[in-house]
Formats: structure tokens, C-alpha cells, sequence
């Protein structure tokens, strides 16, 4: 008994301890030159107070916070938001065995976020580039269908990822093999199909004496029926207008919750692409044509888009090593024609609009994924002070800081002996 | 040493004899043309050019505000204070930034080319571990888009480089970056032709997986001693001919093999060595294995863990070629540091280059060498603009063999010079003007002086 009650006066102490790492800490960012990609624009000398992993008051009348950061009118914007990589799947690109982002056998279904390593090195490395959040897709596989992206943090944190099966990848345009007329007839195919389905069951419910049970549908008829419900966005990579195109029309006729990836021909039809409202991901540095689906790409495309009124999000094409180089695209987008109001938002709030987050924006309420920045946080002098991610603040250390810590100073010991 | 010294005389007394006796007649010598594709570059029109006023990274190291450049007949003719030129075409550069043109000692473009369709992938001959034989210039396709992006970025010098497939990939060719509808129109005259070898991962999987020599790492070593004390009994055969021959005998050449041509003339000094070489034990090894057999080991390109080695580097006059930040891509890409370069350079007679291996980023070699600065400076070095730019001119041209033409705005060098609209190691920095041999190739706010490629004209 004397040990049981032991015990359970542990537990509350535990419990005690541990709410008040997480709930009671509150701090403040005070004098910071806040970029809120909100509404309220840009704020000077502005205060952003954060508790309980959230931003609970902008500029309020009293400072309460257990901690004050001054930012001595430093920038603070949200945290950058990555997308369409294989962070967390992939530790060396050719070691196959710490590959997981795709499978041979991967469908529609396909739920990489269950392979998803927060201890990855690639994570801290990429907080370097103030990357506090990452869209995460799945690549590879035999099927049009890639399977779910998922929304996780970078905190390392066992607990990152923070909406799985999200929405879902298809792969179009130019085939090695084949035709790309046979992907978006059998992506047509099954979506009108699904609709004769849905529409047969309900006047199967509806029909009180038809006894017979409805049928139960599959899972990846369920991903389908999300899809018509807008539940999942569908995004989709295609470059040649021809496709982009075609996947409006299928956007307009199912009603869609349409994301384009890639889209290097997005310039020829950037108006109708903004009239449907259509979110375009692109990599603001892929300038080259590299086949014929692309020989519109423009360093000069990110910017035509946003004037156009599309939604751009940048992205990192290539490999997720390279993560970290978000904000240097956006810099370049900046130097051929992008608003620096618009660059910031292609990397925070518009990836979050075009992925359906809750993310990338500075505003009461929102999860406090924050950097503050030593100066301008595109330019390649700048880095990043300080960041935090739910709130809690993180260090942009690498095992690439370790490794040059090692080689630059000087021991009479062979370098194994320095750590 | 007396007693052989009749027989010199004899020797000596023979080839003079042998000469005029018609008895003793020998056969033609063997010769062969060593540049049977000879550049045929010309630099474009040019007129007498003076920059005014702009901030001037020399390349030598050097920076001066406020300098006048004049560019006469294509060189570098003065740079300093209150240049003035009669009949010159004046540029005002206030607030402009000037510096060398640009130079990647690692591309792939015209045998990469865009767009990336089959037939024209033609960078890596993965038929045999060994293809000294091959030569990349006659891959390129001088229509690839890829070279106008470049010299938007500034790029007047770039060398096209085999792939890395093969323990030895072929010859490399340095091109000056102006568009013509040949590659010899593009040959930078007088460049040393490079010799592309590779260390590593990549020849020990295309060829393991073939089950041929090598497979691993050992059997990478394996392949090129093999090959080099092949090529010395080649260069040896041949220069005994040559001897034999000048000392008035008639022997027989030996039999010419394309592939040993080009190891002999990295053995004769003429072919310069450039490395895929990523690991510092491999690194090490490879500086060896030139030592035993007598011939430079040169430039290692994507040399990730170039500062591991740093000191040994600079100790046996290897440049080290390197990205900023790639990383992780393979194994032997793991352990990258963002300071490497700067690790590199930090050593007395280092040469530490910043490269591409990119038909994108060879576009913004200016940002890739400013992100190295930057991040080594947060870690405590002190590293200037002036320095920061030699990474992608003069060690560059040096790397190459070129710098005693290119590379560094000094009196007497080619004019290939870049007008920067600011500061080149920002973001926001853009080429305005690009010069190579003193003629404008590029002009960024004059579409005359934008080059289209075939492949892109019509295109709608």
C-alpha cells in the first residue's frame, strides 16, 4: 500500500513536470520586424506571444510570457514549408535499404508516413534553411496513383508527423512507354465511375424496401470517393498544357480539389489555371527544357503566375538533400520578377493553401512554426537565429556542423579522438 | 663514365653521318597529329571597350573601387583609376560589380544535353571500364539551350567532361561559351586536353554489375594501375622509336592504339588529370598512384571530403573541385560540410575551385561560391569577395591549364569579363554583360545580344 501510494504521488509529480514543460511555458518575440503573410501585412516593432505550442496574441496590450525574446528588429516570418520530397524516407539516396519512399506495389492507398524516420540527418540539415514543416510524397511505384502525401514537422521530434494520408499523387504527362492519353482516361474512367457508384448507393439507402446490403466499397474506391467529397486534394505532376488542361476539365466536371505540380507549360494558360483556382507547385529554378512536355520553363515563371493571380508554392525539385536551398529559389524568383510579399507567401502560406494546412501564416491561433531570421531570409548571407516548431525551440546544428567541428580543430590525436 | 663516352661520340657522329648517307635511308617518320579537331573559334565582333566606375574583383585576389577596365583588341588592356581610350565604347558601371568571366571546370552540357531525350544522352561510354579512347567533344551537341542559361550566368569557359561510369571516362574539352553550330567553333584554342577518371562508387556498380572488373573498390585501383603500366610501356615503345629514328636507324613504330595515345599524354605532361574522387582515402590514393607512375594527379571534382585531406591536397598541387552543399545523393556523399571549399583554400598553395556537375547550377556558380563564403564566415573565417571569386576564375583557369590566358582581369589576358548588377554573391546578383576575348556575348536588357539555340527557335 505504502509503495502504491508511493507511486501514484509520482505519477501526478510526472504529470505536473511534464505540463509544465509543455503547457505553462509562454514566451514573447518582442521589437521583430513580423511578416505575418496575413492580411495584416508586414508589422513593425511588432510582439508575437506563443503558449501551449500555438500563437495566442499579436501585439496585445500587456506583455504576459515567462520568457522575452527581443528579435532587436529582426525578421520573423512562419516557418518555411517544404513539399513534394521524400524527407524522412530517404537517408542516402543510392543505399536502396534506406530508401522508403516508394514500392513497386504502391497504389492509390499507399501510406508512406508509416516508414517516416524523425532521426533522419537530413532534418536538422534542413532546418538550416528555416524549414520548419514538409509535405512529404511518396515517389516510384508502377500505378499513375503514387499513393498519400503527409504533412510533418521537423522537430525530430517521434511525434512529427502530423496528418497522414493526405492527399494524393498522380503522375502524368510523357511515358517512356505508352501513351499519356491512357492515364487520364483511366483517371476520367475511375472518377466517373465512382460517381455512377456513389450515386447507386444512395438510392440503395434511400430505397427502404430494396433489402439487399449495399455493397461495402474497397479502400482505394474510398480514396476515390474522398476525392470527389474534396476531402483529398489531388496533385497532380503534369508539365505540357495539353494535360494541365485536360486536368481542369476533369477539376470543373468532378469538382476537385486540384494541385499542379510541375507545370512547366502553366505560363501558356496561367489564366484559366487562376480562374480555376488551382494552386501550381513549381521549382522556381527549372529554367531549362528539359523534354518537350517543358520547353516553357522560365526563371521568370514563378512571377508571371502570381501576376496571372495563380497560387504559386515553390518546391525543391530533385533530391531532398537539397531541401535546405528553399529560400535561395525564392531569392531567385525575387530577382526575376517575384513581389517579396508574394516569395515569402510561395513558401509558407500558399504551400499550406495548396496542401489544405494549418500552417504558414503568423495569426492568433495558429501552430507557432516561427524563424526568426538574422536579416533578409532569402539572401544568401542571411541565417537563421533562432526557430521554433509547435513553439518549442530548435537548433539548426547538423551532423554537418560535427564533422567540420572535427576536421577544424587541432589535435595531436588522430581526428576520431575529437567529437 | 670515360669509358662511354667514345661510343657518344660515335653515336652522334652516326645520325650526323646517317643524314647524308642515301645508302642507310630510312622510312617517313610516324607521326601522329595530336589536335586533328582543331579549334576553329574566332572571337565574335569587338570593338574597343572601356567599363567606368565599378567595383573589380581582379581574380588575382585583389579588389579595387571605383576602376576603369579597358578591353583593347580582346585582352585586358588597363585596369585602374581614370582610364580613357579614344573612340572606346564607354560602359558607365557605377554600382556594378565586374569580375573575370566565369569558369566550370565540371560540365555536362552539349553531352547531357536539353532536352534529356535518349539519343542524345551521349556522356558516358559504359561499354568498357576503360574508354581513354573516347573524347567528349565529339559527343557535343553545341545546340543544347544549356550553354545560352550559362552564359546568362556568366560563364565564358566551361569543360565538358565525360561521365563518371568508367575508372578512366575519356578526354575532356574546354570550350569557350559562344555559340556556333560546331563544336570546333567552340574549342578554346590551346586548352591542355583533360583526362577523365573516376574513383568509387560509380565504376565498381556499372561494371559489378556486369561481373567484370572492378567490383569494388580494390578492383577500382586494380583497373588503373593495370592501365597506366600498360600506357608506360606504350610511351617507352614509342619514344625508343623515336630515339632509334633519331639516331639514324629504321625501326618500326610501334602499333598506334587511341586508347594509350591518350594515358601517354597524360604521361608526357600534355593531358591534365581531372578526378571524380569524392573520399579522402581515395583521394590519397589516388596522389599515389601518379607518383608510381609518374604523371600529376590534378584536379579531384566532387571532392566531398576534400577537407579531410586539405593539407595533402596542397602538398602535391591538387586543386580540389567542389560543390557547396550536395550532399547525401550517394555514400560517398555523405560527410559534406558546407566549408569545405573554404577548408580547402585556408591551405598555403591550395586550389579550391567551386563547380557544378549541373546544366542548372552552372548558372549561378556566383551563388554557389557566395553560400560557401558566408557559411564559412559564421564558422570564424575570413573570407572576402575578392577571395571568395579565384574559386570559380583563376584557380578555376589553373585547374584547367588556362590561366595563363583566362581567369583573372590582368594586362595581357583574354577580355572575358562579367558586369554583375551588384554584389555577385547575392541572391539577387545578375550578369548584365558578358564579354569573352573583349566581344559582348551576352547583354541581358538587349535581346540582339541573346542567343537562341536551333532547338528553341519556332518552338511555340
Amino acid at each position: 500500500m505504502k509503495h502504491f501510494k508511493l507511486f501514484t504521488s509520482s505519477l501526478i509529480a510526472l504529470a505536473l513536470a511534464s505540463s509544465t514543460a509543455s503547457f505553462a511555458e509562454s514566451f514573447a518575440i518582442t521589437n521583430a520586424t513580423v511578416h505575418t503573410v496575413t492580411e495584416q501585412g508586414v508589422l513593425e516593432n511588432a510582439t508575437v506571444v506563443i503558449e501551449n505550442g500555438k500563437v495566442i496574441a499579436i501585439n496585445p496590450e500587456s506583455i504576459k510570457a515567462d520568457t522575452i525574446i527581443d528579435a532587436q528588429g529582426r525578421v520573423l516570418t512562419p516557418g518555411f514549408i517544404g513539399s513534394m520530397n521524400q524527407l524522412g524516407l530517404v537517408e542516402v539516396g543510392a543505399v536502396s535499404r534506406s530508401r522508403d519512399a516508394g514500392d513497386k506495389k504502391a497504389d492509390i492507398t499507399f501510406d508512406a508516413s508509416l516508414a517516416f524516420n524523425p532521426r533522419s540527418t537530413l532534418i536538422p540539415y534542413s532546418r538550416k534553411g528555416g524549414i520548419t514543416s514538409n509535405v512529404v510524397a511518396p515517389r516510384g511505384g508502377e500505378d499513375m496513383f503514387k499513393g498519400h502525401t503527409f504533412f510533418a514537422d521537423l522537430s525530430g521530434e517521434f511525434e512529427s508527423v502530423r496528418v497522414s494520408n493526405h492527399n494524393v499523387i498522380i503522375d502524368l504527362g510523357a511515358k517512356s512507354k505508352g501513351s499519356r492519353a491512357l492515364a487520364l482516361q483511366n483517371l476520367q474512367e475511375k472518377l466517373e465511375d465512382a460517381t455512377k457508384a456513389l450515386a447507386k448507393a444512395n438510392k440503395q439507402s434511400n430505397n427502404e424496401k430494396d433489402k439487399k446490403e449495399p455493397k461495402e466499397p474497397s479502400r482505394d474506391e474510398l480514396v476515390i470517393n474522398a476525392l470527389l467529397a474534396g476531402e483529398k486534394a489531388l496533385v497532380a505532376y503534369a508539365d505540357r498544357a495539353t494535360d494541365l488542361l485536360a486536368l481542369l476539365k476533369l477539376k470543373k466536371q468532378f469538382s476537385l480539389d486540384l494541385v499542379l505540380v510541375g507545370a512547366a507549360d502553366a505560363v501558356l494558360i496561367a489564366n484559366r489555371i487562376a480562374e480555376a483556382k488551382v494552386p501550381v507547385v513549381m521549382a522556381a529554378l527549372d529554367n531549362l527544357p528539359g523534354s518537350f512536355d517543358s520547353l516553357h520553363a522560365s526563371l521568370e515563371n514563378a512571377a508571371k503566375l502570381t501576376q496571372a493571380g495563380v497560387t504559386v508554392a515553390l518546391t525543391v525539385k530533385g533530391d531532398t538533400h537539397n531541401l535546405y536551398q528553399l529560400r535561395f529559389h525564392a531569392g531567385n524568383a525575387i530577382a526575376n520578377g517575384l513581389t517579396r510579399d508574394a516569395a515569402l507567401a510561395s513558401v509558407t502560406a500558399n504551400v499550406a493553401e495548396a496542401f489544405n494546412l494549418d500552417s504558414g501564416k503568423i495569426a492568433v491561433g495558429k501552430t507557432a512554426d516561427l524563424v526568426l531570421w538574422s536579416a533578409d531570409p532569402f539572401e544568401l548571407s542571411t541565417q537563421v537565429s533562432q526557430m521554433w516548431i509547435a513553439g518549442k525551440e530548435y537548433s539548426t546544428e547538423s551532423r554537418q556542423d560535427a564533422l567540420r567541428e572535427r576536421y577544424t580543430t587541432s589535435s595531436d590525436m588522430p581526428r576520431a579522438y575529437v567529437k | 663514365m670515360q669509358k662511354f663516352l667514345p661510343s657518344l661520340v660515335m653515336a652522334a657522329l652516326s645520325v650526323a653521318l646517317t643524314g647524308c648517307l642515301p645508302s642507310e635511308q630510312q622510312d617517313a617518320k610516324v607521326v601522329f597529329n595530336k589536335n586533328p579537331y582543331p579549334s576553329t573559334y574566332q572571337a565574335l565582333p569587338l570593338q574597343t571597350t572601356l567599363i567606368k566606375n565599378a567595383t573589380v574583383l581582379t581574380g588575382t585576389g585583389a579588389r579595387m573601387d571605383n576602376a576603369d577596365i579597358l578591353m583593347v583588341d580582346g585582352k585586358i588592356n588597363a585596369i585602374g583609376n581614370n582610364l580613357s581610350a579614344d573612340g572606346a565604347v564607354e560602359i558607365d558601371a557605377e554600382g556594378k560589380w565586374i569580375t573575370p568571366g566565369i569558369i566550370d571546370v565540371h560540365s555536362h552540357l552539349g553531352v547531357y544535353p536539353s532536352p534529356s531525350v535518349e539519343s542524345h544522352s551521349d556522356g558516358n561510354e559504359m561499354s568498357s571500364p576503360n574508354t581513354s579512347e573516347v573524347w567528349a567533344e565529339h559527343s557535343i551537341w553545341p545546340q543544347d539551350p544549356g550553354f545560352e542559361a550559362a552564359r546568362a550566368g556568366g560563364i565564358t569557359t566551361l569543360q565538358i567532361l565525360p561521365g563518371s561510369a568508367n575508372l578512366f571516362g575519356g578526354r575532356g574539352v574546354t570550350l569557350r561559351n559562344v555559340p556556333s553550330h560546331t563544336m570546333q567553333g567552340m574549342k578554346f584554342p590551346e586548352a591542355p586536353y583533360g583526362l577523365k577518371m573516376a574513383c568509387g562508387e560509380n565504376p565498381k556498380r556499372v561494371y559489378g554489375s556486369r561481373k567484370i572488373l572492378p567490383s569494388t573498390r580494390m578492383g577500382n585501383m586494380a583497373g588503373y594501375r593495370m592501365a597506366w603500366a600498360q600506357a608506360t610501356e606504350y610511351k617507352r615503345a614509342w619514344e625508343k622509336y623515336e630515339s632509334d629514328y633519331a639516331a639514324g636507324k629504321n625501326p618500326t613504330a610501334p602499333e598506334r592504339d587511341i586508347e594509350l595515345d591518350t594515358l601517354k599524354g597524360v604521361l608526357d605532361g600534355d593531358i591534365l588529370i581531372h578526378n571524380h574522387c569524392y573520399k579522402a582515402e581515395e583521394m590519397a590514393m589516388m596522389i599515389d598512384l601518379a607518383k608510381e607512375f609518374n604523371y600529376h594527379s590534378g584536379t579531384f571534382h566532387h571532392a566531398i571530403e576534400a577537407y579531410k585531406v586539405a593539407d595533402t591536397l596542397a602538398e602535391n598541387g591538387n586543386c580540389a573541385a567542389m560543390w557547396p552543399d550536395w550532399w547525401g545523393f550517394k555514400m560517398e556523399a555523405y560527410d559534406m560540410v558546407h566549408e569545405n571549399v573554404a577548408i580547402v583554400d585556408a591551405v598555403k598553395n591550395s586550389c579550391a575551385v567551386v563547380h557544378s556537375d549541373s546544366a542548372n547550377t552552372i548558372q549561378r556558380l556566383n551563388q554557389e561560391a557566395g553560400k560557401v563564403m558566408y557559411r564559412a564566415n559564421e564558422s570564424g573565417f575570413e573570407i572576402t569577395p575578392e577571395l571568395a571569386i579565384t574559386w570559380i576564375t583563376s584557380n578555376a583557369a589553373k585547374s584547367l591549364g588556362v590561366d595563363d590566358k583566362t581567369g583573372s582581369l590582368e594586362s595581357g589576358k583574354n577580355a572575358d569579363v562579367v558586369i554583375w548588377n551588384q554584389n555577385p554573391f547575392s541572391v539577387y546578383a545578375q550578369a548584365e554583360q558578358v564579354f569573352v576575348d573583349g566581344a559582348k556575348v551576352y547583354d541581358r536588357f538587349d535581346d540582339k545580344y541573346q542567343a537562341k539555340s536551333d532547338f528553341l527557335l519556332g518552338q511555340r
